[in-house]
This record gives C-alpha cells, structure tokens and sequence, in this order.
C-alpha cells in the first residue's frame, strides 16, 4: 500500500441558513406520455410533418419549426448499447440498493434509457437483447430494461 | 481579429480547503496571476469570472468574487458551463481582447465543493445534462455517465479496467510530484482494481476527487504585452468549441464524444497544426476512460487505439504526447470552474520552462493543448497555447 498523501486544510466553519427546493415540473405538453407509463406503455412524439420520431417526447420540432405532433407508442424490444451499477448513489436515491442504468436501442432505432434487470454486471451484457416494462419504484413510474440473456 | 496572449497565471493548492470562503480562494489564484504578469487590477479592463456554484451558498457569485479580489468598479462577466467553465470563461476574455473591446482581462475560475457532503454533491452532478428524463428517473451520477461509455468502448475495443488503471498511476505519479495538487501520493493499478465501485466499471481510484481550488489568468493584446514588457508571452493560437445532445439517449456512438472531435478540429484549424504537433496536452480526465477517449477524439492516435497508447507509457512526459503531467483533474484534483484556467495555468508554466525533472516536457515546437469538458460531454473546448 503506497502512502497517502492529500490534501486537507481544515478550519472552523459556521452552518448557512438551510435553503430547500421542491419544483413543480409542467408536464402539460407531454401528459400522454405520463399516463402511458401508467398503463406500462411507453410514448414518444413523431413530428407530422417531417417524420423524426422524438424521445424524450417533445411537443415542437425545432427542425422545421412544426409543432404538429402526433404520438407514437415504441416497441417493446431492444439492443443493450452501454449500461454501469451505480454503487455510489445520489441524495434521492440513497434509500435505494445500488441499481444497474443501461440504454438501448429499440427495434425502430430510437434509444431509452431504464434501470437493467437483473442489477448484476457480472451477466448483463453490451449487445444483450432487452425487454421494455415498466415498474412503480417509490411513486415513480420506471423503464426497466429486463436482460433476456440472464434472467 | 487581434492575437492575444496569456502574460500571468495563478493556481490554489486543490484540496479539501474549509480553511478559506469562495472568495477568499480566489483571490489566492488573482494575486498570483497579477504578480506573475507584473500588472495590478488598474491595469485590468474587465473580470471574467468562472463559477459552476450550484454546490455554494453564494448563490450570484461574481459579484461577491469580484468585490473581494480588488475589481470593483470593473467588471464582472459571470460564466457558467458545468465543468468546461474555466476554459469558457477563457474563451470570453479572448474574444474581448481579440475584438478590441479590451486590452487586458482577467479571468479566474473557482469553486468550492466540499462544503455539502457527498450525496448532495452526487445529487448535483446528476442534475447536469438533463434532469427531467434522466435524473428524475434513473439516479444518474456524473460517474455512472461516465461508466455508460466505459462499457461501451470496453465491449467494442476490448479496453480493460486495467487499461483504465493504468492512467490512474500516471496522473497519481504526476500528482505525487505536484504540490499543489489534491492527491500527493502513487497508486499501483492493483490499488485502482480492488478501491470500492462508484459506478462499475469506474472505481473511486477511476474517479477524479470532488475538490475546491481556483486558477487565474491575465490575458493581454499585444499592445499590452509590448507597454507591460513580457518577455515571454504564451499566445492564444486557436479555440475550438462544439456541443452534443445532454440527452444520452439521443447521442450516436457511445465510445465516442463528437463535441471533443468537432471542438478539436476547429482548434487545429484555427491554429493551423495537426495533432501530432502537440507535444503536451492537460485533457479532461474526470473519470480515466475520459482521459482514454480524449486521445482518441483529439486525434492523438486512431479510434480504439487508446488503450494502446497508455499502455505503452506513451502519455508520459518524454513519450508521444505528454498528458496530465501535472496530476490532471485525476490527481490534481477537478474544482469546476478552476479546472479549464488550472490547464491554461500548468501549460502556461510548460511552454515557459518553468518545471524541471520529470515534471517538464520536452518541446521542439512549444505548442500545447487544454481539453476541457461540461458534464457528460455535451460541451467540449479545445485551447491551442504555442509560446
């Protein structure tokens, strides 16, 4: 074991007047999306009048200035691209075990993002095949992305 | 547009530092600066103040920063772009200079981040790209961004945690011979292997430390490098910028950052050099398959072959391109906003001569590069320094 050395300069402090957020996020504009996921379906919006196929949904298209969207469920298999077990976790999520975040690229080639099934990096695998559901984790309606190679 | 030159630098001791408030730090890196390009703040048109501060209690930072280190009444620009902030805050105070606006600017980057505890500091990071479709939902860390591109240039190039190690000991060696870097001290790859997962495959000892610091640097036309008599200026040769997507699931290729290949490209072209004219490089190592990519994207060798290039100990100083040889964001430690000016701070001192030993790399040509980038890669600048 080599010796450590960092460094640390440490004085007194006081404590600040503590300052809390909590945001109301407007979801008018992607409500459908939301609802899916309660249904286990997963939306996305394809712009009418150019065709590109938007996920995260977005209600305009800044590539030919159209907000004439319709919405589109997308498919329910896919190809794991990249995924990593997050071990150390964020304020949030510290009440959580440590989960496996991968993305995929579904049959229609647009990707998503969803906590891997099962969390173990010793079997999931780059280019393993995914099965899309959804699940309730503490309030929150979740992608995950089901590892059909090691279930 | 008119050159412009940088004629001062300054640089804290990176740590953990609860021994000094934001402004109290930075002014350690500005007198610093000023005393090494002989000017004080009279001599100064404009502030450009670097600051990420989402951590802080300081909430509109550049002015309380500013009032502190003698700038009042001039200035201040605030700049803010995650992680890149230092090298943007670069980029303002050229263009000041180079449209004419102004013939002397300081800019300094600094942060504080030890003052919240690491959860909240995890929980911050996380927030960077896009929360509302990605952190909201799935805990992303900075790491675990980091991580995604890790696995993926794994299973397409067979890198290995080893090869990731291996830039971990040489930043660490670099690190143990700077002194005013975070790390002190060498770690061997089996150390890196077994140090705890953050986000498989990035290890703590993968991981650049959550630090506060602050660097400076007084940028100046030539005009003013003739009236303030600098005898060796370090010029602005070429800036490159570009950004992508921050949502990862819109991005193309996960082994791969295309705003650091598009930034590079413009920077070269600017400067009118190749990469291999390069001869020491500070690029953004936050996590060690970063620093691994980064060679590939600044074109230092062809994609995929990275992991060759540190393994092959060609990343030393004295080998092809000498890279992080002041400890890096790995070692050297990665306060924010400080990180950009802290590279723009040790190539500075490189191309002067000014380290010895294995500290100096050996130039012909005295050109330089600082890679810095916001967050996940959806922000990348490129800074070619020649003397």
């Amino acid at each position: 074991m080599s010796t450590r050395k960092y460094t640390k300069i440490e004085g007194p402090t006081i404590d600040s007047v503590p300052l809390i957020y909590k945001h109301k996020i407007p979801i008018q504009k992607t409500y459908k999306f939301w609802e899916g996921l309660k249904e286990g379906k997963i939306f996305a919006t394809r712009c009418k009048k150019c065709g590109r196929i938007y996920f995260p949904p977005q209600a305009d298209c800044s590539d030919d200035f159209s907000s004439d969207m319709e919405w589109v469920e997308l498919p329910k298999f896919g190809v794991l691209e990249a995924f990593t077990k997050v071990y150390a976790r964020p304020q949030g999520f510290d009440d959580v075990d440590p989960y496996v975040i991968g993305i995929a690229t579904l049959e229609n080639g647009v990707r998503v993002m969803g906590w891997v099934d099962p969390p173990d990096e010793k079997c999931v695998k780059v280019g393993n095949r995914v099965e899309l559901t959804i699940r309730v984790i503490k309030d929150r309606h979740i992608i995950y992305l089901r590892d059909l190679s090691c279930t | 547009m008119r050159r412009v030159a940088v004629i001062g630098v300054g640089q804290s001791l990176y740590g953990v530092r609860s021994d000094v408030t934001m402004q109290e730090l930075a002014w350690e890196a500005v007198k610093e600066a000023l005393e090494d390009a002989g000017v004080t703040q009279r001599d100064v048109d404009i502030s450009v103040v670097g600051n990420v501060g989402t951590r802080g209690y300081e909430l509109m930072p550049a002015q309380p920063v500013n009032d502190y280190i003698g700038m009042t009444p001039k200035g201040p620009i605030r700049v803010e772009m995650a992680c890149a902030t230092g090298l943007v805050a670069l980029t303002v105070g050229y263009n000041l200079i180079a449209s004419g606006s102004a013939e002397v600017v300081l800019a300094v980057g600094v942060e504080k981040m030890t003052e919240v505890d690491t959860p909240t500091s995890l929980a911050v990071g996380g927030r960077a790209g896009n929360y509302l479709w990605e952190f909201h939902f799935y805990g992303t860390t900075m790491p675990a961004g980091y991580a995604l591109y890790a696995t993926a240039h794994m299973a397409k190039f067979g890198t290995t945690e080893e090869h990731m190690a291996l830039v971990a000991v040489k930043n660490h060696y670099y690190g143990s011979l700077n002194p005013k870097a975070h790390f002190q001290h060498t770690v061997t790859v089996e150390e890196v292997l077994k140090s705890r997962p953050i986000a498989w495959p990035i290890k703590l000892l993968d991981s650049s430390p959550i630090s506060d610091g602050t660097a400076a640097a007084i940028l100046a036309s030539e005009d003013a490098v003739r009236k303030y008599k600098i005898d060796t200026p370090v010029w602005i040769a070429g800036i490159g910028y570009a950004n992508d997507t921050p949502l990862l699931t819109r991005r193309k290729d996960y082994t791969t950052f295309q705003a650091t290949r598009l930034a590079a490209e413009m920077a070269y072209k600017k400067a009118g050099i190749e990469p291999r004219d390069v001869e020491v490089a500070n690029v953004h190592d936050a996590f060690t398959i970063a620093e691994i990519i980064a060679y590939e994207d600044l074109g230092f060798v062809k994609k995929g072959e990275g992991p060759k290039l540190i393994a092959e100990g060609q990343t030393y100083a004295g080998g092809k391109v000498a890279v992080n040889i002041d400890g890096g964001l790995k070692a050297k430690g990665h306060p924010l906003g400080a990180t950009g000016l802290g590279m723009i701070y040790e190539l500075t001192k490189q191309l002067r001569e000014e380290r010895s030993g294995p500290r100096q790399a050996p130039l012909k040509k005295y050109i330089a590069l600082a890679h810095n980038v916001a967050g996940v890669g959806p922000v990348s600048y490129v800074v070619v320094l020649r003397r």
